[in-house]
């Protein structure tokens, strides 16, 4: 599972959640990939869920990038708890998504295949997602 | 390659105002500039623009009054949700004038049943008349074997193409697919993880994150 192997600060405010992404918004690496639609804060074992989704789908078929790392901590206080005595616990590893962004790319498979694999990928996810394919523009 | 005639008007107000009244109206705020003139800034209409832009590297005549140019699409800006074009770059170009593009590397085939097509180059930096720009370059990748590795040079370009990337450049190679055993490791570890995670849900997942940061010793002295 990814997790960040040293941090500046255990524990952190929320991120934000507003505004589009303003990079990351294209299929670069691979040839299709999955594009988020709405804000989510998505934890490392939606990823890793979503990697393993498609990774049984495409069996030794293609090649899977991840674009998004859950950098962020976020905390919680344990429950019936009187409210004060400090922040609470780090609880989840975070990555800050926003509608636009490029989460997961994949590569050396059939259309069909990739939109299935990607499909399943996407009900790991906690966000409305589409599928994209890599675009030749100027 | 054929040109694509465009109907161009000059844009005389500018800023975020403008730009919105514009794209309201079914356009697109564009530029024009090259050849060491004053940038023009054009109004273009955004059906045609957006039909003409499919092709890769297209050339636009703009026509309109007291513009008759033909120009490459430079930049596109697009909303990444709605796929909308925000605003256009086009580079002036003249007849004969060799211009620097992209053009995409396309594979025809299938690699060899135990590898995958790793594509590192998708587009390829070429040299070639304005008019004249070819669509891609295609690569056959039939039956190629793990380890093959396929660089810029190795490339048939088209004919009046030059190479402007450097000729050492993986554009493409075959790697080797996962053994069953392998992916069977990679998708059992994965599951065993997560088990582990959730049976540890008491405990915080970041107990062995290390902190390093500047508050990181006085919080520890708070604690203690």
């Amino acid at each position: 599972m990814l997790i960040p192997r040293r941090v500046k600060h255990r524990k952190q405010h929320r991120p934000d959640r507003s505004g589009a992404a303003k990079g990351g918004t294209r299929v670069v690496f691979g040839e299709f990939g999955i594009q988020a639609l709405e804000h989510a804060y998505v934890t490392n074992r939606q990823i890793e869920a979503a990697r393993i989704a498609m990774t049984r789908h495409i069996r030794r078929g293609g090649k899977v990038w991840i674009n998004i790392y859950p950098d962020r901590p976020l905390t919680k206080k344990p429950a019936e708890t009187r409210m004060g005595s400090g922040k609470g616990s780090p609880e989840w590893w975070i990555a800050n998504v926003k509608p636009g962004r490029v989460m997961f790319e994949l590569s050396g498979v059939a259309e069909p295949v990739a939109r299935e694999a990607l499909r399943r990928a996407m009900h790991k996810l906690p966000m409305k997602c589409r599928f994209v394919k890599r675009e030749v523009e100027a | 390659m054929s040109e694509v005639r465009i109907a161009a008007e000059s844009r005389t107000e500018f800023g975020k105002g403008a730009a919105r009244r514009i794209r309201r109206a079914d356009k697109v705020p564009a530029v024009l500039y090259g050849h060491g003139i004053d940038p023009k800034h054009l109004t273009l209409p955004g059906h045609e623009l957006m039909i003409a832009l499919r092709t890769p590297n297209v050339l636009i005549r703009l026509a309109g009054e007291g513009i008759d140019e033909i120009a490459l699409p430079k930049g596109v800006q697009r909303d990444p949700i709605k796929g909308f074009i925000e605003h256009v770059d086009l580079l002036l170009v003249k007849r004969g004038e060799k211009v620097t593009v992209e053009i995409p590397v396309t594979t025809v085939g299938e690699v060899a049943s135990d590898g995958i097509l790793d594509v590192q180059l998708p587009q390829l930096t070429v040299e070639a008349e304005a008019t004249h720009i070819p669509e891609g370059v295609e690569v056959d990748v039939e039956g190629l074997e793990v380890g093959t590795q396929i660089t810029a040079a190795d490339l048939k370009l088209p004919a009046g193409t030059t190479l402007i990337a450097e000729p050492d450049t993986l554009v493409l190679h075959v790697i080797a697919a996962p053994t069953e055993e392998q992916l069977a490791d990679e998708l059992g570890e994965s599951e065993e993880e997560a088990e582990e995670a959730a049976d540890e849900d008491a405990t915080p997942e970041d107990a062995s994150v290390e902190e390093s940061g500047e508050g990181a010793e006085a919080e520890e002295k708070a604690a203690e």
